[in-house]
């Protein structure tokens, strides 16, 4: 009896103090346009797990937006505590003009801060009625094709060097055609929406265009979401290796006493757990080996080009061809 | 079968049925005039103007075009993709406009100046001002000669705002001298509407003539409690309403500044002066006939130790002129206590305000400790104002004319008829060994009588005629009397 008394007693002042210390965390994360039902996942995930592990009580909030927006908005004060966006550039910005995280903040977490990849890939219509086939099909006349603006999202920035990059190997390097060839496709764009996920709403939801040109994860949701009916993938001979990282944003957990907690967050992302939610919705892993054989089977192999490789790098990407007065605005005011 | 598809249906038969109309007509045309082009590009053009129209409002529903009629059904499916686009467009823009509009700034411009407010409201500036340039004549002024002259007695314009609902500011200079200075410089921490703390260079609450706006008063210069009561102090102080702002509170601490003038830039003596005031307006929010009445008390005391003007007062005429000061070996040592029961009623057109203020300071002459006294100078003031065309007179004088001024002879403005007595008495016990009878005035009396005519809620005209008689501060006899017709130009916004 007097056992179990203790035994009570010691209960009730674990409990007790447990209760007394749990405190009330709320991180905010930033995301770019298409992570909405991946992150909603993971925050789910990995919030139990702290709790489990710390008995506070973590309250995830997300933010999803244009990338470029995005970082714009993080460097006018809106206080994240993480940033999860499209490209590495969008972070740099905000080391670089925000002075809220380390320059050299891609190198804090495994390969290069980037625990999921995609690609970029067409989503048309069920029976593929304007016969999409690869990149020459989308500057066709009569071909209405949806992407979202480069100037403000990281999607449509991966969407425009993939073309990009398929023009340069077709012309065999000829900048001039493969301008012309891209001043096509962008003359086929009735709406340029701020974001991926617009995009999608603007292709899926309003049936607007003939071919949507989207990360392969959200033409890959595009299609669960209607249930198999309505659209289909298209992937063309060649892509590029999108590459989303994530950092913690200095300043502000630092400031708000939330490092611990936002660094694993983003190291929960490189768990067998984070990678496995990541395939389930339908990013790359990029430790494959932390996810089953069935779920990879959903990633065609193709060919794909990097930024890094092919671009060198998204330094001078930006600078080449999406700042004012690079060749997307060459491009879109021809094709106006 | 679709409701869009329907009206795009009757879209494209309206078109093809304006289409045959347009063709009739060019082929009407072309047999009335043989030698005339068929004019296919006009009905091209008609086409497409028309066609955009429909793009932009949908028409009733129709039949759809035959299902084994591809050419229709693909033009059908052509129009509805021009048309999703258009209405998807027009969903963008109103989005972004909704993100705009929660980080643009409103900006404002109107009678009461320039006002720019951040989309969430919680930050705003604004830009006011205050220009009045007067005329005064002095007239039966041979013993004391006065310039008549024009001048600008106010040249303020004020910047003022808040930064989020914490933090208020004002800040208003004075360029109407012949340097430009300070008159209002200060930060409000606004804790609650209860208890808001300000500090910086302030209006002393003593006076509620003095509290009125420069441009409010209901003459051209306030009255006699004005110069016993303190213009600018530099300090601290809690104020807030209380009872649903039917009470008034001020509280402070401050430099201490002499009658009727501000303080110094830093503090002369090493004495801080405590001041406060409350203001009773119990039926305030009540729509009954007691509703204007506003009654109150104000106090001061502290310790002022020195000689001087930074001391001691000086006190003017209605015209501004000094008919009082202590003789020069005078110092200020020791309390100096004010205190002003006030009192105000505004009843729709008709306005009364009411004030006495006692000032008394332990003075002594200097190097004589046996001279130590305390003298005590008093003032008091009545004015009514009555509004000849009907609007609400109030402590903030006429806001609003019913019927502002217009040239083409639509409005007048309003017009307000004001009159004041006052009196300013000076402690017998001044004089002679403290004070001059023989150029300082040991009673002032007035009697003013105004007119201002309200053009507009920014621009006003201010006609008065003050009559100052005094006992004393002349040589053998009174000073003379000091007749004035001052007049003012008044913009304010």
């Amino acid at each position: 009896m007097k056992n179990i008394i203790k035994l009570l007693a010691a209960a009730s002042l674990t409990l007790g103090v447990g209760l007394v210390n749990a405190k009330e965390i709320q991180l905010l994360n930033v995301s770019y346009d298409p992570t909405r039902e991946f992150y909603q996942e993971v925050n789910k995930e990995f919030a139990a797990q702290w709790k489990q592990k710390t008995g506070d009580d973590l309250k995830i909030q997300a933010s999803h937006g244009g990338s470029g927006k995005q970082a714009r908005s993080v460097i006018d004060g809106l206080e994240a505590d993480v940033v999860t966006l499209a490209l590495a550039y969008d972070i740099d910005s905000i080391s670089e003009k925000g002075k809220l995280l380390s320059p050299k903040w891609q190198a804090r977490l495994p390969l290069n801060s980037t625990p999921y990849t995609s690609t970029i890939v067409f989503l048309v219509r069920t029976g593929n009625p304007k016969v999409i086939r690869d990149w020459g099909d989308l500057a066709r006349p009569g071909v209405s094709v949806i992407t979202p603006n480069p100037k403000t999202s990281g999607g449509a920035r991966w969407n425009y060097l993939a073309a990009w990059a398929w023009a340069q190997k077709q012309y065999g390097g000829d900048e001039t055609k493969t301008r012309a060839y891209l001043s096509k496709l962008f003359r086929n764009v009735p709406v340029l929406d701020t974001g991926a996920r617009g995009s999608t709403t603007t292709f899926v939801n309003r049936r607007i265009g003939d071919v949507l040109i989207a990360w392969e994860n959200e033409a890959q949701l595009a299609i669960e979401e209607a249930g198999g009916k309505g659209f289909q993938i298209v992937v063309p001979s060649l892509s590029i290796r999108a590459e989303p990282p994530v950092a913690v944003v200095d300043k502000v957990v630092d400031r708000r006493g939330t490092r611990k907690v936002a660094e694993a967050y983003l190291n929960f992302l490189y768990t067998a757990k984070g990678q496995q939610l990541a395939a389930k919705h339908h990013f790359r892993p990029a430790l494959p080996n932390l996810v089953s054989p069935e779920e990879l089977k959903a990633f065609p192999t193709l060919q794909l080009v990097t930024i890094d490789k092919d671009f060198g790098g998204w330094k001078k990407a930006q600078a080449t061809h999406f700042a004012d007065g690079g060749t997307f605005d060459l491009i879109y005011k021809n094709a106006r | 079968m679709s409701y869009r598809h329907k009206n795009l249906a009757l879209s494209f038969a309206i078109l093809a049925a304006l289409a045959a109309n347009t063709n009739e007509a060019a082929a009407r045309t072309a047999a009335a005039n043989p030698d005339s082009k068929a004019p296919d590009t006009a009905a091209i053009d008609a086409l497409n103007s028309r066609l955009a129209r429909l793009e932009k409002y949908l028409g009733a529903k129709e039949e759809a075009p035959a299902q084994d009629d591809p050419e229709a059904q693909e033009q059908v499916a052509t129009l509805e993709q021009r048309l999703l686009v258009l209405e998807r467009k027009l969903e963008l823009q109103q989005e972004e406009a909704a993100t705009k509009a929660t980080s643009t700034p409103l900006l404002t411009l109107n009678e009461k100046g320039l006002s720019a407010k951040s989309a969430s409201g919680d930050f705003e500036i604004k830009l006011k001002g205050l220009v009045q340039a007067d005329q005064r004549l002095f007239f039966g002024d041979d013993a004391v000669p006065q310039n008549d002259s024009f001048l600008f007695r106010r040249i303020r314009p004020t910047i003022e705002g808040s930064f989020g609902s914490l933090i208020g500011f004002r800040l208003t200079p004075e360029f109407a001298g012949d340097s430009a200075t300070i008159v209002d410089a200060y930060v409000d921490v606004k804790f609650d509407p209860r208890y808001t703390l300000r500090v910086g260079k302030v209006k002393g609450p003593i006076g509620l003539e003095r509290l009125q706006s420069g441009g409010a008063t209901a003459l051209i210069e306030r009255a006699f409690p004005t110069e016993l009561a303190p213009n600018r102090e530099l300090g601290a102080q809690l104020q807030g309403e209380l009872a649903a702002g039917r009470v008034n509170y001020v509280i402070g601490v401050y430099n201490g500044a002499p009658d009727g003038r501000d303080d110094p830039t830093t503090d002369a003596d090493d004495n801080f002066e405590y001041a406060g005031r409350v203001f009773f307006e119990p039926w305030k929010n009540d729509a009954n006939a007691l509703s204007g009445l506003g009654f109150g008390i104000a106090a001061s005391k502290g310790d002022k130790e020195g000689a001087g003007n930074n001391f001691l007062p000086r006190y003017r005429t209605p015209g501004q002129n000094i008919f009082f000061n202590y003789r020069n070996t005078v110092l200020a040592d020791g309390e100096h206590f004010r205190l002003s029961p006030q009192a105000y009623f505004y009843r729709n057109a008709l306005g009364l305000q009411a004030e006495y203020i006692q000032s008394k300071q332990q003075l002594l002459i200097s190097g004589l400790p046996a001279t130590r006294t305390d003298l005590t100078n008093t003032a008091w003031q009545v004015t009514g104002s009555w509004v000849l065309t009907g609007e609400d007179a109030s402590y903030r004088g006429v806001v609003k004319p019913n019927s502002p001024f217009t040239s083409h002879g639509e409005g007048w403005g309003a017009f307000e008829l004001v009159a004041r007595y006052g009196e300013l008495d000076i402690d017998d016990d001044a004089f002679p060994v403290y004070a001059n009878l023989s150029t300082a005035a040991s009673q002032a009396t007035a009697w003013s009588v105004g007119l201002n005519w309200y053009l507009n809620s920014n621009l006003k005209l201010v006609f008065n005629h003050t009559h100052t008689k005094f006992d004393g501060g002349a040589v053998g006899g009174d000073r003379e009397d000091e007749k004035t017709f001052f007049s003012r130009v008044q913009l304010s916004f």
